[in-house]
């Protein structure tokens, strides 16, 4: 019986965990990335999850021609500097943060519309410790009218 | 010892499932968005996997400002009424007319008309508020919306606060379907907008025409968002949006990769690529047909 409400005990706070986690990730959002889209309008659509170091998330998106857009890559400080670049739906590499001192955020615009991918790398940390890292991260796109 | 070993393994494994879960939806099928890029693609290592692929549709205001250029008169005959939220009552159908509310409020405050946005907000509300909502930055209080409706900006604002705010809400409560819904129904009434702008001319509109064309692109990731989601509600929707799709199909749009300028000062990156859009108004016809239909199953 003990045992029995041990893993009820045990089930009740792994799902808080993972419930404030999501939560938490959502509020990083709000509080740390949304203002870096300004002046540009937030879209409205929220993707972000909990990632690892060595995971790769992507975005596949539609710049319309003649918009000018901003796209903004934000993570908890604790997974280190992200990694995002850009890629037509051929794989050709159009930007990279790598190049320009990871930079969270840049700006986009295209003279005709098209479908780009949005790849987000959580980098590797060195470490003697074998506990992985994971935090949240956002991939937010902001337009001008 | 049996015991305590079983508690571990239970305890573990949750860990473990937790920490492969998405975070932020409860019925995202996140295992079949894993893909495998090819080495060569992306970097040198291995092949690396994917843990998550998101798909971007652009919001109903965004679908406004894309059509801004090509609009004509304003026609508020096209829109759905603002005064029959009344008869939306399931999560389903509140969701998808929260979401063509949205564009229809977009067309209305592209043209000006105040009292309409002012209704279509306040219809707006009430929907979110059916859904459980809560606004509570103050975004949609009536007051706000007094003071600015009188300026396009902060309309603008107060759009994309309150469908963020949805968004977000609807994520982390593990409502990621609602929100897909609201996605859905934004872009068909704004598709719906489109074709019938296009009707209203009395030329073929090659600017409009590209514009609708040009959506097969969205309808693609819409179709994908879709799948993805094990969820009833949103997967009726695959086989009427890939009847769509199959109608996009006839549309060839061919890409040249251009020149890429990047200013590092401005912080801004140019794509010069070209694109060619091989679209009749017959196919684009045939294209306000279908998404009348799906346009009409969501507003009854």
């Amino acid at each position: 019986m003990r045992n029995i409400i041990k893993v009820i005990i045990v089930l009740s706070l792994l799902l808080s965990i993972s419930s404030i986690a999501s939560s938490q990730c959502k509020n990083f959002v709000k509080k740390h990335c949304l203002a870096d889209l300004e002046p540009f309008v937030y879209d409205g659509q929220l993707n972000s999850a909990i990632l690892t170091e060595g995971d790769i998330a992507e975005l596949l998106l539609t710049l319309y021609a003649g918009q000018d857009y901003r796209i903004l890559v934000c993570g908890q400080e604790i997974l280190g500097d992200i990694e995002f670049n850009l890629f037509d739906t051929n794989r050709n590499l159009i930007f990279s943060n790598k190049d320009h001192d990871f930079t969270t955020n840049w700006d986009f615009k295209s003279n005709s519309t098209q479908q780009l991918i949005v790849q987000v790398i959580v980098p590797k940390q060195e470490s003697s410790s074998s506990m992985l890292h994971n935090g949240c991260i956002a991939i937010l796109k902001g337009f001008k009218e | 010892m049996i015991t305590k070993a079983l508690l571990f393994s239970v305890s573990f494994g949750l860990i473990i499932l937790f920490y492969s879960c998405n975070s932020n939806t409860d019925e995202y099928n996140n295992s079949d968005n894993d893909i495998l890029l090819d080495s060569n693609d992306v970097n040198n290592d291995h092949q690396k996997k994917v843990k998550m692929i998101f798909y971007n549709i652009p919001s109903p205001l965004e679908m406004a400002t894309i059509l801004q250029e090509t609009v004509g008169d304003y026609n508020s005959e096209i829109l759905n009424s603002f005064n029959v939220y009344n008869k939306y009552t399931t999560n389903k159908k509140i969701a998808l007319n929260l979401g063509v509310y949205g564009a229809d409020l977009s067309y209305t405050r592209m043209f000006d008309q105040i009292q309409a946005s002012v209704n279509y907000l306040s219809s707006i509300k009430k929907l979110s508020d059916n859904l459980g909502i809560p606004q509570n930055d103050g975004s949609f209080t009536v007051s706000r919306i007094e003071e600015n409706i009188d300026n396009r900006d902060s309309i603008l604002i107060i759009i994309s606060e309150t469908y963020a705010t949805a968004d977000a809400y609807l994520k982390e409560s593990g409502r990621g379907s609602t929100a897909a819904l609201i996605i859905i129904g934004g872009w068909v009434e704004a598709l719906y907008i489109a074709t019938n702008i296009l009707k209203e001319k009395n030329d073929v509109n090659k600017e409009i025409l590209n514009r609708i064309a040009e959506q097969k692109y969205s309808l693609e990731n819409l179709v994908e968002l879709s799948k993805s989601y094990e969820n009833d509600d949103i997967n009726e929707f695959i086989p009427q949006l890939e009847e769509l799709q199959e109608c996009f199909d006839k549309i060839e749009i061919t890409y040249t990769k251009g020149e890429v300028i990047t200013d590092e000062i401005n912080k801004i990156t140019t794509i010069k690529s070209k694109i060619n859009i091989d679209v009749s108004y017959e196919t684009v016809n045939e294209i306000g047909i279908i998404v009348e239909r799906i346009r009409s199953s969501i507003i009854e």
